[in-house]
């Protein structure tokens, strides 16, 4: 039973973040800061034109194009997390579904925001509307990322309602605007039966329709390179591929963001080494299944070695890009899998390095995935300059490629302030049905 | 009919509405009237002739019921070039064959193009490559232009319709309309497509120029190029750029209903089927399913050696 | 190769010597055709109407006159025109050499009128200041005169051409004659069969190819022209119904993937079916959390 000394405690525990400190100012003037800077080299782009980028006429998709798949990957780990396991019941994700609602929501966002940064025009984004073909793969990944961004906004909102009345009411020294901000967001909330009944229900539909919804946009996103005729992109597993990929890119991004809200937040009580064991679990598994997509996409042609494939994998296996391939498949998919399997790898702080390994190498499998095709064209690459055959990012793309992720970061820090990271009244409601302790263990 | 009467064909209807527009009715010798349109689809009986002067200063003496006289010049305004440009030259189906065994790498197609569509060295509608297909197949030399498919993926992943098929064949390019995001690049299997990564060429001369999508010039930064088989010059009656100024006779270029081929140096015309026929026409990698509309005829007894210094090159797929 | 390299340097060194002999010999210009003189007055406008007819038909290998940017990649390499070798020619010379052609260069008789070939060359004489013309004597009225028949026999597929001329003295037949026979194309002419020399009646037979397309009509336009040593050289133009009626729709007709106006069915109903989804599913939850909103009244 819960006692209202408990739901004090956790109540109070769960919304102490939710103030302005010094380390808060400071972080945030720090992305600030390099968010200026990164604008800058941005504008030198907008100024000269892509040329102060490392892309050419045969890698015409580089860094930011990988970034997009990277941000639009990590983002599916919201449809994970509160819709697949919310509705199948994993009672110990509950806790995770709104660092994984925000970390969708800000990814899929900004998103958006990466294409933005590759185009020769960003003036025109609105043609894409004014005179938009839907024979596009372009067209439909603009449109289904739009709904996951509305979708995944209100999937973070609706189960946000019943906090933001608490947030109203619990939160002190809070200025009356934000109070009242708090209270019209909050919807009338009196936590009556019925108002249960249909924020239960409106849940559960969301959940069910984010499903397809995440599975399309990463899969429209794979078509982007799979419906063109290119060694290397010219794939059907293309769509699964991606989306098991980007279970394990967005797990890892939640596990990283475990750590520190726990951290930071003092949260040890509600995001518990438990969390940290079963989340561990859950990334083998993931990975276990993009290991195995991994082994199609690149076993079946090297054995066949096809003209046009065969010097991309061999490019891959043993020449230019060798290095970093077997890097991000070891030391991004296949040691973390190792690792862990043993459960003293399962803590918190070596679940961060692993979780930062697993991230990094997400990160660089899109350029593997993207890069190499566009440097091995049917046709011979000659009479252009050497910067054309071979595709080295410059300083400024690099800068502009790292803007997103400020961004990111400046977005998941600003709702971590202003909303529980980890659902109250949930919290709460759980202590009433089922008499765990607050410290999260499961029997 | 004559030769002289012949004279006026070869210039088109639109060439000769700009030249009366530069030049103006004081120009117009022995003529009352704008004069322009000539329809040649009608034989007319020996009647009434004029001369008119053009822009060119090419006296031409053409009969009076040959021509129609034009009420209202059209603007030549940007709307206007988009729609022409977008509406096509109906009737045509354009057709390239290229002969390898005529190229010896002189590579005037590609000078003439970059000439015509102000385009950077490095940037090329129509590439000269070297090529060897097995080791011990002989090397040679293929120029490749954008092959205009008959389906073409440039078109079909274009997120803005900023890329285009017309009814004539041409896969054109709206400049002022591109978004720059260069999925037509990575759609397109034969390389065909080029960017304007920084400021074109001559950005600053082409600024007073309305763009003209047959011509795509000016060139715009952060949008797409590609060869347009020349379109402006279709609309003239005359051949593609690069065509006309190859010294080896490896262009033939022409109208697919018409069945018929203009070779470029020889100004020979040919039949289209039977040149293909008789030589082994074939299309790049028709396995694409892309159905190009540039055909190749096979480096079959090359009347000019491979360079050596190009060998390596040519190979350098084969090696890796 | 080796055979190719001996010969050139056995062309400089002859041509160093002989430069005279060797620009005559080498062509082997018949003496009858090396006295022809034009038929047209060269003056400015012949010489600019043949400037742009140069510039789309020899600048490519000859370069433009007097700036010595001949394609030097070319054996033998095509000489600068406005060169004193090429003006020592005399105008028959010029005219039969861009008649015949030989080895690399072209011929351009059946490709350039008469009267485009001689602008051709007052455009090359235009770099001769000491140049002065001899006008051809001949009478060039007297083409006019003559009179050219085109008859089509469906049975035998034939075309039948008549050449004729009306003399004061009576018809004349014009036998012997070379005769050629063109379909006009968008970008030149097509000759049809070979060449034929004209009977004693004047008559020459072409067998016309049964798959020509002609226009949606099946009309073609048929150029004949008749090489006539007394009245020079004749072309007349004739439509015929003869042709393979051609309509071909135009290419953006179907419904295909990469058709802007017409886009694929099931791409328009996937695509509409995927938003009005969507669109359904957000005005329930609008709808569900009006309704929450309403429930807070106690």
């Amino acid at each position: 039973m819960a006692t209202k000394s408990n739901t004090d405690k956790i109540t109070s525990d769960l919304l102490r973040p939710i103030r302005l400190n010094k380390s808060f100012v400071i972080w945030m003037g720090f992305l600030g800061v390099s968010l200026v800077i990164c604008l800058g080299a941005y504008g030198l782009q907008l100024k000269n034109g892509m040329v102060v980028t490392g892309l050419g006429d045969y890698v015409s998709w580089g860094m930011y194009i990988s970034s997009f798949v990277f941000f639009v990957a990590t983002s599916l780990i919201g449809m994970l997390i509160s819709a697949v396991l919310g509705l199948s019941g994993q009672k110990w994700a509950s806790p995770l579904a709104r660092i994984a609602e925000i970390i969708a929501l800000a990814f899929a966002s900004v998103a958006g925001i990466v294409i933005i940064l590759d185009m020769g025009r960003p003036e025109r984004l609105l043609n894409v509307i004014i005179h938009g073909q839907i024979q596009s793969p372009i067209l439909w990944d603009v449109t289904v990322v739009t709904v996951y961004m509305i979708i995944s906004a209100l999937f973070l909102y609706i189960p946000l309602i019943p906090d933001l009345k608490i947030c109203s009411e619990k939160l002190k020294n809070l200025p009356p605007f934000a109070r009242n901000i708090y209270k019209v967001l909050s919807l009338n909330w009196n936590n009556t039966p019925e108002q249960n009944k249909i924020i239960k229900q409106t849940t559960r539909t969301i959940a069910i329709f984010i499903i397809p919804v995440a599975l399309a946009i990463h899969t429209v996103t794979s078509w982007l390179f799979a419906n063109t005729s290119r060694a290397g992109w010219d794939s059907t597993i293309f769509g699964p591929y991606f989306v098991t990929g980007a279970f394990v890119a967005g797990t890892a991004a939640v596990i990283i963001a475990m750590y520190f809200f726990r951290k930071n937040y003092k949260l040890q009580d509600y995001i518990t080494d438990n969390h940290f064991d079963m989340i561990g679990k859950l990334l083998v598994l993931v990975s276990l299944v993009y290991l195995y997509f991994n082994l199609n996409e690149y076993m079946v042609p090297f054995y066949k070695m096809k003209e046009s494939e065969a010097i991309l994998i061999r490019d891959l296996f043993a020449v230019n890009h060798a290095v970093l391939f077997w890097s991000v498949q070891i030391l991004g998919l296949v040691l973390p899998i190792i690792l862990l399997l043993f459960k003293k790898m399962r803590k918190p702080l070596p679940m961060l390095v692993i979780g930062i390994m697993v991230l990094l190498g997400a990160w660089f499998k899109r350029m593997i995935i993207v890069v190499p095709t566009q440097e091995h064209p049917y046709l011979p690459i000659q009479n252009v300059p050497l910067n054309f055959k071979i595709y080295t990012p410059t300083l400024v793309e690099t800068l502009i490629t790292i803007a997103p992720f400020i961004l990111v970061l400046i977005i998941i820090t600003l709702l971590a302030k202003v909303i529980p990271i980890i659902p109250v009244h949930e919290t709460i409601e759980q202590l009433e049905d089922a008499p765990i302790s607050p410290k999260g263990d499961l029997k | 009919m004559s030769e002289k009467e012949e004279k006026p064909k070869k210039k088109s209807r639109r060439e000769f509405l700009q030249d009366i527009g530069i030049v103006g009715v004081g120009t117009l010798i022995g003529g009352s009237a704008i004069f322009a349109g000539i329809n040649y689809d009608k034989r007319k009986k020996q009647g009434e002739r004029i001369k008119v002067l053009t822009a060119e200063n090419e006296l031409l003496e053409i009969e009076k019921s040959d021509t129609t006289k034009v009420t209202k010049s059209p603007l030549k305004n940007l709307t206007y070039l988009q729609k022409e440009g977008r509406d096509g030259l109906k009737g045509h189906r354009w057709v390239m064959v290229i002969d390898l065994s005529k190229c010896r790498n002189a590579r005037k197609c590609m000078a003439a193009c970059n000439d015509a569509h102000h385009l950077r060295p490095e940037q090329h509608h129509i590439n000269t490559l070297k090529m060897q297909d097995a080791k011990d197949t002989p090397a040679y030399y293929m120029p490749k232009p954008c092959m205009h498919c008959d389906n073409p993926p440039c078109v079909a992943v274009c997120p803005v319709d900023a890329t285009f098929k017309r009814a004539d064949g041409i896969v054109l390019i709206d400049n002022e309309r591109c978004i720059g995001c260069r999925f037509c690049v990575a759609a397109c299997p034969y390389s065909a497509r080029v960017f304007n990564w920084a400021e074109p060429l001559h950005s600053h001369e082409d600024e007073n120029l309305t763009y003209d999508v047959e011509l795509n010039v000016p060139q715009r930064k952060g949008t797409i190029s590609k060869c347009l088989f020349s379109a402006d010059r279709l609309r003239e009656g005359k051949l593609p750029y690069c065509v006309s100024a190859c010294p080896n006779g490896v262009f033939y270029f022409g109208d697919e209903n018409e069945d018929a081929v203009t070779n470029g140096t020889t100004k020979e015309t040919v039949r289209f089927k039977k040149l293909l026929e008789d030589n082994g026409g074939y299309t790049l990698m028709p396995e694409l399913g892309t159905l190009p509309r540039v055909y190749y005829l096979p480096p079959k007894g090359k009347e000019y050696p491979f360079q050596d210094k190009d060998k390596k090159e040519a190979g350098e797929r084969l090696e890796s | 190769m080796y055979t190719r390299n001996l010969r050139i340097v056995t062309f400089a060194i002859v041509s160093m010597f002989f430069l005279h002999s060797f620009a005559e010999n080498n062509w082997n210009v018949p003496a009858d055709k090396k006295a022809r003189n034009s038929t047209i007055k060269f003056d400015a406008t012949t010489s600019k109407v043949g400037e742009s007819v140069y510039t789309k038909n020899c600048v490519s290998c000859h370069g433009d006159p007097t700036k010595g940017n001949s394609l030097k990649s070319l054996s033998p390499v095509p000489p600068d025109l406005a060169s004193a070798k090429t003006q020592e020619l005399t105008d028959g010379e010029l005219f039969y050499i861009l008649n015949t052609g030989r080895v690399i260069m072209p011929s351009f008789n059946n490709v350039l009128s008469e009267e485009d070939r001689w602008k051709i060359i007052s455009y090359i004489r235009s770099f001769n200041k000491d140049y002065v013309q001899q006008l051809s004597i001949s009478d060039t009225n007297k083409s006019q005169l003559v009179k050219v028949d085109m008859a089509f026999d469906k049975k035998s597929n034939q075309i039948t051409v008549t050449v004729k001329a009306n003399e004061k003295t009576g018809v004349v037949s014009l036998k012997d004659d070379e005769i050629v026979l063109f379909a006009n194309r968008y970008f030149g002419r097509l000759q049809i069969g070979e060449s034929q020399r004209t009977t004693a009646d004047g008559v020459a037979v072409f067998d016309f190819p049964k798959d020509l397309p002609g226009d949606k009509d099946g009309n073609v336009k048929l150029v004949v022209k008749v090489n006539d040593d007394t009245y020079g050289e004749i072309s007349r133009l004739k439509t015929m119904k003869i042709g393979v009626p051609t309509d071909i729709p135009s290419m953006t007709a179907d419904r295909t993937i990469w058709n802007v106006l017409f886009k694929p069915i099931w791409i328009i109903v996937l695509y509409t079916f995927g938003v009005m989804v969507f669109g359904c599913v957000l005005l329930y939850l609008l709808y569900s959390l009006n309704r929450l909103r309403k429930a807070g009244n106690i």
